[in-house]
């Protein structure tokens, strides 16, 4: 288990006000926050790269406050991947096992088992500039792991990487994390890596830890303003995948939503959201080609100045945004009997 | 009417950097092509020029050396960490290269001929004044500045990211900088140490000075060139002069080849 406790650290343009965190063993804890929020000093302070200024830093019972990195046991990947350019791969792999003197054909043997976890064995006598960026991405992963570090710190490992590699890499880093049972720091702004890898998610800001929970219970029932602007997803449901032809449904307590995506397996829990502003609201049903069209009634309507946001109930309850002009126009009050429509195509599966 | 006057300014462009490049090339090439090649082999091959090539290396290689054990880690130092004065320190780090070779040559005379550390020395048995000793300091002190500053700028170009990474694997502060930070600074050392090196080949001034000029004991390639032209010996001092042409245009192509993003 890691702990923090009341950690303060002020590096100027950065800064960690108190922060207190609990890691169990095998966990895998998202850390999302806006830019300058204190991801990257929370995880390096954790590493030990810089020393806090006050509170305390625990792993398995163990204070490391004050313990120089090297004897942590906890690893890190960066964004860029911070690949020794002047090494090969397998050098790169092999680089902390040797600095531990681990004897050679037991580095020879760890090597050989990261690489082919990563799918990086063809890779081993190359040297970093000439791989792509997944690949690289990969052998720094692999560099991490071989170590089997108590604790492995990832940030913003996939915000370098094309929408394909990041997709393919996410899976393999929930594949890797059910294989190597190693605890997780992941440092992201990006929701998907939230909702499919994290047990468990943190959200910063101003080097603060400012809500910790579940996934579901931080976005869905975010504790403060700044949280349910920044994570800022409306009309988000979980809800078990049905493939049906060339799309996909999602059961959501009965009531079923299609969507567009695909990739996502078969009977497998999901989240779905639709974006409030891509919802038409009329009070009879439309004549349109869009494939979601379900009846409900308002329940609220708050008024935002230039927008009104409507909630609508259909089984399940959806936020709808309208102007004022259109929300005048339509003259709704609450227990209005209205239609619900969006294309398959808004629905946004993870 | 635009378009002309645009021809105009790219001929007289073109025109200006074509003239210096020959100019360059007719000055060396006069002095590399002013004696017949069996003349100069036999000067090269006389006791004299021997001994400046070989005085010149030495001491060039050792203030390199010096240079590289010491202006190394002081490029680390500012690149890497804040200290109060770091400004002012990185401003007097490069004063030597701003200072007049001869006014740096007094100064290290009066330093090592009367202060007390310089007596000290001397007792000590390092004697720097009108000996080879005084030229390794010379080429030092006025060359040190170019090691530092290609140094410190090759530091700051790598990121200290790759030594926290090198950290959380197992190394010690000094072990990230020997495993990672140094061999990815490879191509500005390499640089460095060469154009320190052929800078310190061609140190005159700030040596004349504290070394002073002695036939057979002080007298290095420059020096040569400078006593055997002052005495009417063209073919020695032309000789020197055609060594010190070569080292120079070894030097430059291996530093525009190596040196990289080092700037100075």
């Amino acid at each position: 288990m890691l702990q923090m406790e009341d950690v303060y650290k002020d590096l100027g343009e950065f800064i960690l006000k108190n922060v207190s965190l609990r890691v169990e063993d095998g966990e895998y804890l998202v850390i999302i926050g806006p830019t300058g929020s204190g991801k990257t000093i929370l995880i390096e302070t954790l590493a030990g790269i810089y020393a806090p200024d006050r509170g305390k830093i625990f792993l398995d019972g163990r204070e490391i406050t004050k313990e120089a990195p090297k004897d942590r046991n906890i690893c890190m990947v960066y964004q860029d991947y911070m690949l020794f350019p002047h090494l090969n791969v397998e050098k790169n792999i092999a680089f902390g096992l040797k600095a531990r003197k681990v004897p050679r054909d037991e580095i020879d043997e760890r090597v050989s088992k990261a690489s082919r976890l990563l799918g990086i064995e063809r890779l081993l006598h190359r040297y970093p500039n000439t791989l792509s960026g997944g690949e690289q991405q990969r052998a720094a992963i692999a560099r991490a792991i071989v170590m089997e570090p108590a604790v492995l710190l990832l940030d913003e490992p996939l915000s370098a990487l094309d929408g394909l590699t990041r997709e393919k890499l996410r899976k393999e880093l929930k594949s890797l994390h059910s294989f190597y049972k190693t605890t997780v720091i992941h440092v992201t702004h990006n929701f998907e890596e939230v909702f499919s890898l994290a047990d468990k998610v943190a959200v910063m800001n101003g080097g603060e830890i400012v809500q910790e929970g579940t996934p579901e219970v931080v976005f869905r029932k975010p504790n403060c303003e700044m949280v349910a602007n920044f994570v800022g997803v409306e009309n988000l449901f979980r809800g078990t995948c049905i493939t049906k032809g060339d799309s996909l449904e999602i059961d959501v307590r009965g009531l079923r939503v299609v969507s567009t995506a695909d990739e996502v397996m078969e009977g497998g829990e999901v989240f779905a959201s639709v974006r409030p502003e891509e919802i038409l609201m009329s009070k009879s049903p439309l004549d349109s080609s869009a494939r979601n069209s379900f009846p409900g009634i308002v329940e609220d309507v708050v008024d935002n100045g230039s927008t009104m946001k409507i909630c609508v109930d259909v089984g399940i309850s959806f936020v709808v945004i309208l102007t004022r002009q259109g929300y005048q126009d339509m003259e709704l009050e609450n227990g209005t009997p209205v239609y619900l429509t969006f294309k398959a195509s808004s629905v946004h599966v993870f | 009417m635009s378009h002309r006057r645009d021809s105009w300014l790219k001929v007289l462009a073109i025109s200006a950097s074509l003239v210096l490049a020959a100019f360059i090339v007719a000055v060396l090439f006069l002095i590399v092509s002013h004696s017949p090649p069996q003349s100069f082999l036999n000067s090269l091959l006389s006791e004299e020029i021997s001994f400046a090539i070989y005085l010149s290396l030495k001491t060039s290689v050792a203030s390199t050396a010096l240079c590289i054990l010491i202006a190394v880690p002081a490029a680390y130092g500012l690149a890497r960490y804040d200290f109060l004065g770091k400004n002012v320190v990185n401003t007097l780090l490069d004063m030597p290269l701003a200072l007049p070779p001869l006014v740096a040559g007094v100064g290290l005379l009066l330093f090592f001929g009367t202060s007390p550390l310089g007596k000290v020395l001397a007792e000590a048995g390092l004697v720097f004044v009108f000996t080879p000793l005084g030229i390794v300091v010379a080429q030092f002190f006025v060359n040190m500045p170019f090691m530092l500053r290609i140094m410190r700028s090759t530091f700051e170009g790598i990121s200290p990211r790759y030594e926290y990474v090198a950290k959380t694997l197992g190394c010690t502060d000094a072990q990230a900088l020997l495993r990672v930070t140094l061999p990815m600074a490879s191509n500005g050392l390499l640089a460095g140490a060469v154009i320190t090196w052929s800078k310190g080949i061609g140190e005159f001034g700030a040596a004349l000075m504290i070394a002073g000029a002695t036939r057979m004991k002080t007298e290095t390639l420059p020096i040569s060139l400078f006593l055997n032209m002052s005495c009417g010996q063209l073919e020695q001092a032309i000789s020197a002069a055609t060594i010190l042409i070569f080292i120079s245009m070894i030097s430059l192509y291996i530093f525009e080849r190596h040196g990289g993003g080092a700037c100075l």
